[in-house]
């Protein structure tokens, strides 16, 4: 599987993510060529324990997260970042889930938006929404260089694409900037070959960023 | 959902009972090897507390791992007449970290079980599984290797199909056909229902290997 970088939108102090932002970085993708196409869309669903008693020690995961990707329709994919674990299900899992009745999914956001084809190089930029509401809480870019699966070997052409794209937006002088965090994906077990479970611990990473941002 | 029935037969009969599901299937038989871990939700976890089961295929060349939740039986007066039980079966593949998984959700291991046996796939109405094995227990936590048998000289025989609410009523009528089959060497009932072993099993037992015992299978 070709690798992947999930980078978030990060606004500068006293800023907030707007649609307007989007619509620019949207212009950027075009004037560097991309060509569209098509959207693409992940739902990212957060899980929380069902107590009988709230104020009962709790020897629980507090929160995890659960991703269904547009690219791997009959998998989903369990994220609990406090214990660093990352797992791989059939969809049917949510099923299993719904009836184990022990967790409850409790908020459920949309990744979503238009996909780019730049030689090379696919771009994705979207939004962050709720389920049913169009609030924007973010907006996130996945770049993914098809040629290359390993991690190590596509960094330095991966940064050197990311400065190009930085450099195109800081034309724009928006109020903010991408970030990307790499997540330690060892702590993971996962090695340097790509895969979607790659792409679940960012999205995990990604949103722990955004939900310190709105808190900051 | 699938529809489900269970019986015992000794030991010393499964080969005839081979013999017998290899006549009707024509297809050799499968192994089966799984570590089954039962798994419970912790004291304060769910409304209600929850069961679910993580199977283990040894036979493949790498194990792989499957999540299988068991809801309750269908009920009522329909339910009661028939002698297959019809219940909601849930499962998912998964990767092997799972255990660690549900350990950090805050499941408990309440026990474990090795299977091991043979099964036959059957396509007659219904996607029908035989599947013939002992159960047996570790004595050291997930120590596969030493694991011993729970019930001497018997093995539990399972007779499974998937069903869809539509359609269980034919699932039914084709699993309960199958059975006949098999009648002459067990009794095969809804799970919990113990019928235990058959009196005429030991002369069909002779019966099917003296025959087999002419043929090419």
């Amino acid at each position: 599987m070709p690798v992947k970088w999930v980078l978030h939108w990060h606004p500068n102090a006293g800023s907030t993510v707007n649609t307007q932002i989007l619509t620019e970085l949207s212009q950027c993708a075009e004037s560097i060529n991309g060509t569209k196409e098509g959207r693409w869309k992940s739902v990212l669903t957060y899980y929380r324990p069902i107590l009988r008693d709230q104020n009962a020690p709790a020897e629980y995961a507090r929160d995890f997260m659960g991703l269904a990707l547009q690219e791997q329709p009959d998998k989903y994919y369990f994220t609990i970042r406090g214990q660093r674990i990352v797992l791989e299900a059939d969809s049917a899992i949510q099923m299993i889930m719904e009836k184990l009745q022990s967790y409850k999914s409790r908020v459920q956001l949309y990744f979503e938006g238009i996909q780019y084809q730049l030689g090379d190089f696919q771009l994705k930029v979207g939004k962050v929404v709720p389920i049913h509401s169009e609030s924007l809480r973010g907006i996130v870019m996945e770049v993914e260089y098809l040629p290359l699966s390993s991690l190590e070997k596509s960094r330095q052409i991966m940064e050197e694409f990311i400065d190009i794209w930085q450099e195109t937006v800081s034309k724009k002088s928006l109020p903010g900037h991408f970030m990307h965090i790499e997540p330690n994906f060892s702590e993971y077990g996962l090695s340097d070959h790509y895969s979607s479970l790659h792409t679940a611990v960012q999205y995990a990473t990604v949103m722990a960023q955004l939900i310190a941002t709105v808190r900051n | 959902m699938e529809c489900v029935v269970q019986g015992i037969i000794e030991t010393q009969h499964v080969e005839a009972l081979e013999v017998l599901l290899q006549g009707i299937s024509g297809v050799p038989k499968e192994r089966v090897k799984v570590h089954e871990l039962c798994l419970k939700s912790g004291p304060n976890l769910g409304v209600v507390s929850s069961e679910v089961r993580l199977l283990c295929d040894l036979e493949q060349p790498v194990p792989s791992w499957t999540v299988r939740h068991v809801g309750g039986a269908m009920r009522g007066a329909g339910a009661e007449q028939i002698s297959v039980l019809v219940r909601t079966m849930v499962e998912s593949k998964v990767s092997k970290n799972v255990l660690r998984f549900f350990y950090a959700l805050g499941y408990k291991l309440d026990h474990e079980i090795l299977r091991i046996g043979f099964a036959f796939n059957f396509q007659r109405g219904a996607q029908i599984r035989v599947t013939v094995t002992s159960a047996n227990k570790m004595l050291k936590l997930h120590a596969i290797d030493e694991a011993v048998t729970v019930t001497p000289g018997i093995q539990l025989v399972e007779v499974t199909a998937p069903a869809s609410a539509d359609s269980y009523n034919e699932v039914v009528a084709a699993v309960s056909s199958f059975c006949e089959y098999l009648a002459p060497l067990l009794h095969l009932s809804k799970p919990g229902v113990s019928t235990g072993i058959v009196p005429t099993a030991a002369a069909a037992a002779a019966s099917l290997m003296s025959n087999a015992g002419g043929k090419t299978l």
